[in-house]
């Protein structure tokens, strides 16, 4: 190995632990040099959320005393009354949001998957179009569908007073009208970019083996369930984690499908958005902490999925 | 078990900007009951989409395909009966062996689990893959996945076996024990198998007989040895046998064949076989000639240009003059093969003999007008 990658030795084949010394300390500065730059990026990356972390068990004299990184030192700057506060504020809202955002995700995935299952590995007229329509719909920006919206789900389906039956059940509520609005939006939003996520992996998959399963007498609809289904399980974590984050993060749907923060069906952006603002000033240390109970939904999703997404997104 | 038969088969492709490609033309075989048929030729002659067809994964342009008399154009692949072997295998990644093998049965057929289960241990254990049973595909060796492919193919216990260029990603050892190995099958089962290749090894060894291929026109249809010795045209002539035939362009004249670089006596018999086409190719296969000690009337003098040594036999390489040797060397090339223990050195000047006997005589489209004269008759030659 040495003797390949050093020149040197060719010259002086009498001394080739004098090579392999060199090599080894080569070697050895490489590692410094790469866990040097590993650590540097931790600190880069850290620095933001410890700094939120600290900042939101301090009360609101010791932000203004204290270096935003800085822990709280003494028993009078330590707090955890801005995450009680944050926790009662937020936590209806972490509840809406699950409700709609889980549903979503969902059917996101499993409609994409089927749209690109149908228009990759079948054959059919007008497949081209069809696939047309769908990259057009990744393209919609939300600013253009704000009255569309709006008008559609205010005036032409109404929910809350066509569906008046079943708001009267045990369990549900006035507000899931509105979660339900939102489940159908986000999902309606989410399958063009989803589908594209999916037939490109379906691209990929053997020709041979879909006709394999052709002449083994497996349908359409079996060939999916028992071969294409199995065998995207990596995908799904990858479009789990996107859409999850996406939709849990959404923030101009919530404002205009729910419209008010006071909505009993209030997303937990909506609410974040307003939390710690006041006349006096905005108080840090409960956005802090409101922000973490906010993001922690995500990171569960990540460290759930983490192992198949990396299967995914391997090249 | 089924007759099959294809009866002037046509597959059209219309590309996007409206222009036709032929792929198949005209194809007219009848596959005997038990018989295995070998659809051999060069990339793109049109044998795969042959087999296609008859699996049912395309269309029909026009013609019929009929298995026992039924025509299957447009009866769907699932319920054709029939299995296919792919050249990439196209097992099912995510599926055990046993699941890849019992998958057909549970999809096609009413059979209860038991009965599926016992089916797929015996042929795995009658293929040697009984205890890979448990394992996923990606845990074999190719020549093992070969195997799982093979036994979900005969687990089926279909009319028809196709395969498709099945031994192609094998090494070449694993190819030669897989290709006997398949006859040995095929022998035992006594189902149809029609077999794609483009290897002529594989061709000539496997099947009872061949159909060789090109531009997606069958060419000839016949037993390996009928084909190899009784070529239609000198297209089969140039396919079958490794190395190929020598092709010399030659004109009759006064019953000599003359070519740029030599001159050939032929006799009066031979000559009277011929009538009165021009624009002639002789063909000799490589085993037929010998280098001999004295020139005679039928001997060239030629220069060997190449020896390949190959242990039982020695491949020479001749050319006309001196000037012709090496790669620049474009004039007319004659391909020798003579046994092992001669020593032949490069550069040496050489009589070779051509017996009359073996010559092969193409028009000028390519048409045989004379085949080679046997002692038998290639249909006294079966096995």
């Amino acid at each position: 190995m040495s003797e390949q990658t050093d020149p040197a030795t060719e010259s002086e084949p009498l001394e080739p632990e004098a090579s392999g010394e060199s090599f080894r300390e080569r070697f050895r500065l490489r590692t410094v040099a790469l866990y040097t730059a590993l650590a540097a990026l931790v600190v880069f990356y850290l620095i933001p959320i410890q700094s939120g972390l600290v900042t939101s068990f301090k009360t609101s004299s010791a932000v203004r005393e204290t270096a935003p990184f800085i822990p709280p030192l003494s028993a009078d700057a330590f707090t955890l009354d801005k995450w009680q506060f944050a926790f009662d504020a937020l936590s209806d809202g972490v509840i809406n949001s699950l409700l709609f955002t889980i549903p979503s995700t969902i059917l996101c995935a499993i409609f994409g998957s089927m749209a690109a299952y149908g228009l990759t590995l079948t054959n059919w007229r007008g497949q081209t179009f069809i696939f047309a329509l769908f990259i057009a719909g990744i393209f919609i920006p939300y600013q253009a569908v704000i009255i569309p919206l709006s008008e559609f789900w205010n005036v032409w389906i109404d929910f809350e007073s066509r569906l008046g039956l079943l708001w009267g059940l045990p369990l549900l509520e006035r507000r899931h009208a509105t979660i339900l609005e939102l489940i159908v939006t986000h999902t309606a939003y989410g399958i063009p970019i989803v589908t594209v996520l999916f037939r490109a992996q379906y691209k990929s998959m053997s020709q041979e083996m879909m006709e394999a399963a052709k002449l083994d007498g497996a349908s359409l609809w079996r060939t999916y369930r028992k071969i294409i289904l199995p065998l995207s399980v990596p995908m799904f974590a990858v479009v789990f984690i996107f859409q999850f984050t996406q939709i849990w993060n959404e923030f101009l749907f919530s404002l205009i499908i729910i419209q008010s923060v006071s909505d009993p069906a209030a997303s937990v952006t909506l609410i974040l958005s307003g939390l710690g603002q006041a006349l006096e000033g905005v108080d840090f240390p409960l956005r802090m902490a409101g922000a973490f109970i906010a993001a922690l939904p995500t990171l569960i999703v990540y460290v759930l999925f983490a192992d198949k997404f990396a299967e995914g997104v391997r090249v | 078990m089924a007759r099959t038969e294809l009866d002037n088969v046509t597959k059209v492709f219309t590309e996007g900007d409206g222009t036709r490609i032929v792929a198949v033309d005209d194809l007219s075989i009848d596959i005997e009951d038990g018989e295995f048929l070998v659809l051999v030729g060069p990339s793109g002659c049109g044998k795969s989409t042959t087999l296609r067809m008859i699996a049912g994964l395309e269309t029909i342009t026009s013609g019929e395909i009929r298995f026992d008399g039924r025509v299957v154009n447009d009866i769907p692949a699932k319920d054709r009966d029939i299995a296919m072997v792919f050249q990439s295998y196209a097992l099912y990644p995510h599926m055990t062996v046993r699941e890849n093998m019992s998958f057909g049965l549970e999809e096609s057929t009413d059979l209860s689990d038991d009965v599926i289960e016992e089916s797929v241990e015996e042929t795995a254990k009658m293929m040697g893959i009984g205890n890979l049973l448990d394992r996923k595909p990606g845990e074999l060796s190719g020549g093992q996945q070969q195997r799982v492919a093979l036994g979900r193919a005969i687990v089926r216990e279909p009319e028809v076996f196709l395969m498709d260029e099945p031994l192609s990603n094998l090494d070449a050892k694993l190819r030669s024990e897989m290709r006997t190995e398949l006859q040995r099958l095929q022998e035992q089962f006594e189902t149809t198998t029609i077999y794609v290749t483009h290897d002529q090894t594989e061709a000539m060894t496997m099947g009872d007989r061949i159909a060789i291929l090109d531009a997606g026109e069958l060419q000839q249809v016949g037993t390996p040895i009928e084909c190899y010795h009784q070529p239609a045209n000198q297209f089969v002539a140039g396919f079958i046998g490794e190395p190929s035939m020598n092709f010399l362009s030659v004109s009759l004249e006064n019953g000599r064949f003359v070519g740029d670089q030599f001159e050939y006596p032929i006799s009066r018999e031979f000559e009277s076989d011929l009538g009165e086409a021009a624009g002639l190719t002789m063909g000799i296969r490589p085993e037929d000639i010998s280098l001999v000690d004295t020139a005679g009337e039928q001997t060239l003098s030629m220069v060997v240009d190449v020896v390949e040594p190959m242990g039982d036999q020695n491949v020479v390489y001749l050319t006309f003059s001196a000037e012709d040797v090496g790669p620049a060397g474009s004039k007319d090339t004659v391909v020798a093969t003579v046994d092992g223990m001669d020593s032949i050195e490069t550069g040496r000047s050489v009589n070779v003999h051509i017996p009359e006997d073996a010559i092969q005589v193409f028009d000028s489209s390519g048409v045989a007008i004379r085949n080679r004269k046997l002692e038998r008759s290639p249909a006294e030659m079966q096995f």
